[in-house]
Parts: structure tokens; C-alpha cells; sequence
């Protein structure tokens, strides 16, 4: 019976012995006081030299822009706040290639998609401009700078403000953290950032064949439409947004979509094939346009008769601009701008024209349609195309005049309330994709969510839809890691570990002192620490 | 420096234990083995615990104070007597006197303890780079439980194992063993019933068992007397 239960004991013991094995196997590290995703800077080599931020894992304290000057912080995380980023600092530290722990930049919240889903009300002006101008000049700084440090952006939330909050009080009391003062480290795990596989860039294109006449077997004239869907930024996980060129492209679907209806029925098909592209490469001289264009033969080039780009920068006031390389006297240019002015007068707004020569020899491309002229195909860019429906309606009816044959006649064809209108919640649906959604050419596969939609939404509309992979030209190699999770650890410093083992090594003494005491008096006590010596007499 | 956090938290959960051990004459008298065994049916002990606790408590949801659940709890937590009662009157112990004999089982009783619920949390958080009081309150509450566990033992050798012990002081050794026996219950009352901070907790644990000490040590004494 006895021997039973001593078996049954032991089984248990054993169970609990193995129980704890696991825990100790499975113990992580975790536990963290707060858990952030953060975006990494961009990683690139251009021709083999290195820019960008050229480390990913982090470990080190935090630190914030207060601390004493001359302060030594190759082993400090410094937090800034772009909200109050002083840029001499960083013109200072990236400038002169002074060592850092790491870099991080918190951007306000405003920026988040989560703010802008709750809230999209709109926010002081002047502030907001200036945050912008703050961030370009900052972007510009970070990308065109070889840092030998992590650098992460993250966004404001209650964790990190508050995170902040205590860096900073304790940064104001002139002690900057460090492992002898505690605060708190910032921790990414990261590895060694890997080069990505020669990007590959993806071209779109879509056609909306005109109707041709009975016996006519000339090919029909081609009107392109190309919008370049993919962007550059500082941090490729972050680069989203409408502006360069979400816009352009938005702009594009809607007009494939309004003559998609035009051209379904044969009565109103167009004596024009209709082309659309979205390009990819946009940000490295659009590559992608050059390669599409290169990819047509030569009968299907000539019969373009001209292109229109669709690109939008930065739009702050409302007028267009419309760049060309031939000089304005061109009889083609005229027309088309003669197109676009006359519509534009009767919805209010401006288009101006802009005319600037293609050198051959600087390979810096500034405008897509310079990759058509390049192969001397008329070509205009449209330019500060902001995203209201008017500007989609103001080209789509330039276009359908062309078309139609209708210049300078006051016909409204897509009149807004018309089934032939507009439609303000598809171009809204749309760019609120495009503006979550990153769209860095090297960071998107090539069945990317995104080019998948896009390709969709074409075939809904035009016909002999096609997916065009190319690997981008040119000396530019990526880095992967565009994004990770940042852990902040609440530290003790070491000093305070010390105390605690002094103040537990006294009690444990008084204890046993005490206990000694009471339970077999104090000679023994005392003799405790005579036995030595009295045995030495001994032993001699 | 997580590895000297780590080692700080253990010897404040663990040192009293060894301490206790060696500075009294429970070394002297080689009592290790008693120890060994109170801790082996401290194990069993918490084994059939775990199998109560599982069959017949829900799993709340919500942490709020369920005071039928308490009970039952509290019911359960009897057991721990039970194992003790098994620990104190049914183990063979090699031959020491009484005085040595519950110091010894509720020195490896509350050792398992400290082992069985502190070790695992303690390897696991206090290694990590978060710094939190936790694990040293923690080791604070490891103190005053060893120090309730002694009481608990010393009450109960006192209950089962004397025989001729004045009338007038039976009741209250079994109040003093009924409060040192439903502690779990209150601490968990107040943390949870209450809302108290785990700081104010192992505050008034400490406050509780040193009182609960001082009675029992007192009562002790005087039963010694008579048979002295």
C-alpha cells in the first residue's frame, strides 16, 4: 500500500519535473512594456555605392533630442518627434556621420491610417504645411545619405508618448540613459537586411478597340492613356498615399470605365483605339514606361497618335499644367492643348502649357512623356492633376471631342448626373485604396493584392488586358526589411540591482543572525565565528 | 544584468528557506529527509488540488470575486491541512523530537511551495529586459508564506500530535490554524474582491504572518510547558 502511493508520488513528481522543463523551454524573452510596428528606412546601393540606412536590428537605450551637448550616443536610440524635429540636429548628425545608436522618428498621428479612418476632418492648414515641408527636406536628407545606423519611423500613440515623456524628464535632469541608469532600450530583432532579387517592375495595358468602317483596312489611329502607378519614399512600407502618382491612376481607371460604356454600344464607338497603361518604374526615369513602349512594334507605334500622361505632384492650387517637348508651334500640340483649354474654360479652371526640351543625352528622364518623345510619339503630360472628378471629367471630355470629331463645339458629353457622369464614389473607393496601400516597384511582387486589382478593374473595362514583367534597369539594388516590430523594455539599471542585492544580503545575514538567536542563543552565535580560528590552534 | 535581476529575485524567494535550514538546529539534527518528504507530499498534495480545482471550478471569464467559486475554493484549499496533517502524523520520520519534526515539514513544505509556483514565473519574466517590482514582491510573499507554513505546521503538531495540552487553549489553536489555513482565500479576497494592489497584498501577508508566528510560537511555549 505504502510502496503504491510511493509510486504514484513519484509519478507525479516526475510529471511536475517535466512540466517544468517545458516551461523553461519554452520561456521567451517577451513581457515587453509596449510593442510598436515601425517602418524601416529605405536600404539601396546605387551603382554599387551604399545609401540609406544600412542596419536593421536595434538594442540599445533610448534618448531624446534633450540631452547635454557633446554627449556621447553611439550606444543611444534617439527618439524624435517630426512634430518638433529640429532639422540643424539632423543636418548635424547625418551630415558629418556622427555615431548613433539608431534613429527613431515618430511622425504625428495624423499620418496613421488609423487616424484617418476615425477622423478625417481637417486639421490647421499652416501646421500642416509646414510639417510637410519638415518631412520633405527630412526625406531628402535620409535618402541621398549613407547611415550606419538602424533609422525607423513610427507613429504617435499614447505608449510611446508616453515612452517619450519619461525619456525626456529624465534627459532634462542631464542623466541620459545608459546601462548604469536604467530608462527604458529599444529592442528590434532583426537580421542582417539581405539584397532583393533584381526588382521587377509591372506594366498593365489595356485596349478599347475603335470601330472600324467597312472596307477600310487602314489601322485605326491610337489614343494612350498612361498613368505610372508605383512610388518612391524614404520608407518603402510607408510610401502611401494619392499624391505621385495614386491620382493619376485613379484618373486613368475612371476614364477607361467611362468609354468602356461609350464604346460598348457600336453606334458610339469611336473611330480611335483607346490604349491604357499603368506603368510601373516611375521614380527611375520611368523605366517601365521606356520598356512597355520598347515592347509595341513598330506599325503599332507609329499608329499612336499621341499620348496623354497623367501625373500628379503634389497639387496645391487648381491649375493644370500641360508639359510637352515639342515646342508649342507644333501643329499636334496645339490641337491637343487647344482641347483641353477650351473644356477647361467652360468648368472653371486653368491649363497652362509648359514646354521644356528633351536633352538625349541625360539619362535623368523628368516627365513620362519624354519616354515617348524619346521614340517621337506625341506625347503631353498633365501635371498637378489634383483628385477632384472635375479634372477626370475635364480629360475624359477633351478626349471624347478628339474622338469624336466635336472640337470646339460646346457638347457635354459626360454631364454629371448623366449614367455617362462621373461617378465621385468610385474615384473615392479607389484612391482610398491606393492611399493604404504601398506601392514601392522593388517591395511588389508580381502578383502583388494590389496589381491584381488593377488588372481586374482593367479587364471590367477594356479588352486584351496584359501583365508585363520586366526587371528595372539601371544600377539600383534593394535591400528587403522594410518593416518590424520595435519592443520597449522598461529597464533597472545596474546600480539598482547592486543595492538590492546588498539590502538582500543584510537581511538574509540579519535573519540568520536572528535566528541563530533565538533558537540556540547568542554564544553560539558568537562561536560561530570563533570555531576557525580554535581549530587552527588545534590542527598546529 | 536580467541574469543578476534574476539571481537578486531567487535569493530572496529561496535564500529564507536555506537560511532557516542552517541557522537553526534543524542542520545540526539532520532533518533534511523530513524536509524531503513534507516537500514530496506537498507535490501530491497539489497534484490532487489541481484535480479538485479542475473538476469542480468553472473557469470564469471575467476576474471578478465569485464568492460561491471562492468557497469552493476555500474548501479545496483544505486539502493543503490534509497533506499536511499526512505529512506531520503518517510519514516515518527518523527519530526527532516534535520540536524539530514540524519545523522540518513546514520548512520543505513551503519550500516546494516556493519552487512549484515562483521558480517557473520567475525564470520566465524576471530574465526578460522589462523591469517590473513583480518578482520581488514576489520573493516577499515566497517570505511570508514560509513563515505561515511554519505557523500551519507548528498549530498543527500542536493539534494532532500533543496530547495533554490545557483545555482553554484548544479553541484557540484551532481559530489561529482555521485563519493560517483559509489565507489563500483572504489574499485572494482582497485582490480580487477588493481590488488591492499585489504591493498592498504581500504587505498584509507579511503583517499577517508575522502575527500569525508570534501567536502560534506563543502558544507553542506555553503547551510546552506543562510537559516540560
Amino acid at each position: 500500500m505504502a510502496t503504491q502511493r510511493k509510486g504514484v508520488l513519484v509519478d507525479s513528481v516526475y510529471s511536475v519535473i517535466a512540466l517544468l522543463c517545458i516551461l523553461v523551454a519554452c520561456a521567451e524573452l517577451c513581457g515587453a512594456s509596449a510593442v510598436v510596428d515601425v517602418y524601416r528606412l529605405i536600404q539601396y546601393d546605387l551603382a554599387g555605392v551604399p545609401f540609406g540606412s544600412r542596419l536593421a536590428s536595434l538594442n540599445h537605450h533610448a534618448g531624446s533630442s534633450l540631452f547635454a551637448p557633446g554627449a556621447d550616443l553611439s550606444r543611444t536610440v534617439v527618439m524624435l518627434p517630426v512634430r518638433e524635429l529640429n532639422v540643424t540636429f539632423i543636418r548635424e548628425y547625418i551630415g558629418q556621420r556622427k555615431p548613433l545608436g539608431g534613429l527613431l522618428f515618430l511622425l504625428p498621428r495624423m499620418f496613421s491610417s488609423e487616424y484617418k479612418d476615425s477622423d478625417g476632418g481637417d486639421d490647421d492648414k499652416p501646421g500642416k504645411e509646414l510639417l510637410r515641408n519638415i518631412l520633405v527636406e527630412l526625406e531628402r536628407l535620409l535618402i541621398h545619405a549613407n547611415i550606419r545606423y538602424p533609422v525607423y519611423f513610427a507613429f504617435e500613440d499614447d505608449k510611446i508618448d508616453a515612452v517619450l515623456a519619461d525619456v525626456k524628464r529624465n534627459d532634462a535632469t542631464g542623466q541620459p540613459a545608459t546601462a548604469t541608469t536604467g530608462g527604458y532600450k529599444l529592442v528590434v530583432t532583426a537580421p542582417e537586411p539581405r539584397k532583393l532579387a533584381p526588382p521587377t517592375i509591372t506594366n498593365i495595358q489595356g485596349w478599347l478597340p475603335g470601330l472600324k468602317a467597312d472596307g477600310d483596312s487602314n489601322q485605326l489611329p491610337t489614343i494612350a492613356i498612361v498613368a505610372s502607378y508605383d512610388t518612391f519614399g524614404a520608407a518603402p512600407a510607408l510610401s502611401v498615399g494619392s499624391d505621385s502618382n495614386g491620382s493619376g491612376v485613379v484618373a486613368l481607371l475612371e476614364i477607361a470605365r467611362l468609354f468602356s460604356l461609350l464604346y460598348k454600344n457600336p453606334k458610339t464607338r469611336g473611330r480611335y483605339n483607346l490604349l491604357f497603361g499603368l506603368t510601373s518604374g516611375g521614380p527611375y526615369n520611368y523605366n517601365g514606361t521606356h520598356k512597355w513602349l520598347r515592347s509595341f512594334d513598330q506599325r503599332l507605334r507609329e499608329s499612336i497618335d499621341y499620348a496623354i500622361c497623367l501625373n500628379s505632384i503634389g497639387s496645391v492650387d487648381n491649375e493644370l499644367w500641360l508639359h510637352v517637348s515639342k515646342p508649342p508651334e507644333n501643329a499636334y500640340i496645339k490641337q491637343i492643348f487647344e482641347g483641353f483649354h477650351n473644356v477647361a474654360e467652360e468648368v472653371d479652371l486653368k491649363v497652362g502649357l509648359k514646354h521644356k526640351k528633351i536633352n538625349i543625352s541625360n539619362p535623368r528622364v523628368a516627365w513620362e512623356h519624354e519616354q515617348f518623345s524619346r521614340l517621337r510619339v506625341t506625347a503631353a503630360t498633365l501635371s498637378e492633376l489634383p483628385l477632384a472628378p472635375e479634372f477626370i471629367k475635364l480629360v475624359a471630355e477633351s478626349l471624347a471631342r478628339h474622338i469624336y470629331g466635336q472640337q470646339g463645339k460646346n457638347i457635354n458629353i459626360f454631364a454629371d448626373d448623366s449614367s455617362l457622369g462621373v461617378n465621385p464614389s468610385y474615384v473615392q473607393s479607389w484612391l482610398d485604396l491606393l492611399s493604404r496601400t504601398p506601392r514601392v516597384a522593388p517591395f511588389l511582387s508580381k502578383n502583388d493584392p494590389l496589381i491584381m486589382a488593377m488588372k481586374k478593374e482593367l479587364e471590367d473595362h477594356t479588352v486584351e488586358v496584359n501583365v508585363q514583367h520586366e526587371v528595372l534597369d539601371g544600377m539600383f539594388t534593394f535591400y528587403d526589411l522594410t518593416s518590424a516590430k520595435l519592443y520597449i523594455y522598461q529597464v533597472a539599471s545596474v546600480t539598482f540591482d547592486l543595492l538590492l542585492l546588498l539590502v538582500l544580503g543584510s537581511y538574509l545575514i540579519i535573519l540568520f543572525s536572528f535566528l541563530v538567536i533565538t533558537t540556540r542563543g547568542l554564544d553560539d552565535l558568537i562561536s560561530l565565528f570563533r570555531r576557525p580560528p580554535s581549530r587552527k590552534v588545534k590542527t598546529a | 544584468m536580467t541574469m543578476f535581476h534574476f539571481f537578486n529575485c531567487a535569493i530572496l524567494t529561496f535564500g529564507p528557506h536555506a537560511v532557516y535550514y542552517s541557522a537553526t538546529p534543524l542542520s545540526e539534527y539532520d532533518t533534511l529527509g523530513t524536509s524531503v518528504k513534507a516537500a514530496l507530499v506537498y507535490l501530491g498534495t497539489a497534484l490532487v488540488k489541481l484535480v479538485c480545482l479542475a473538476t469542480f471550478l468553472n473557469v470564469s471569464e471575467s476576474d471578478s470575486f465569485d464568492p460561491y467559486q471562492e468557497l469552493l475554493k476555500a474548501l479545496i484549499g483544505f486539502i493543503d491541512v490534509a497533506g499536511l496533517y499526512f505529512a506531520l502524523t503518517q510519514l516515518t520520520h527518523r527519530n526527532i523530537s516534535q520540536n524539530h519534526k514540524f519545523q522540518a515539514v513546514g520548512l520543505g513544505w513551503a519550500f516546494a511551495d516556493s519552487v512549484l509556483h515562483r521558480l517557473a514565473p520567475l525564470w520566465v519574466g524576471a530574465r526578460g529586459l522589462e523591469f517590473t517590482w513583480d518578482y520581488i514582491l514576489q520573493g516577499l510573499e515566497a517570505n511570508a508564506n514560509l513563515v505561515l507554513s511554519i505557523s500551519l505546521a507548528a498549530l498543527g503538531s500542536l493539534m494532532w500530535l500533543r496530547k495533554n495540552k490545557p483545555r482553554t487553549l484548544i479553541p484557540i489553536i484551532y481559530a489561529c490554524a482555521g485563519i493560517v489555513s483559509t489565507m489563500p482565500s483572504i489574499t485572494s479576497y482582497l485582490r480580487r474582491g477588493l481590488g488591492w494592489h499585489f504591493a498592498e497584498v504581500v504587505g498584509f501577508e507579511l503583517f499577517v504572518s508575522l502575527v500569525m508566528a508570534f501567536f502560534s510560537w506563543q502558544l507553542f511555549s506555553t503547551c510546552q510547558k506543562p510537559s516540560a
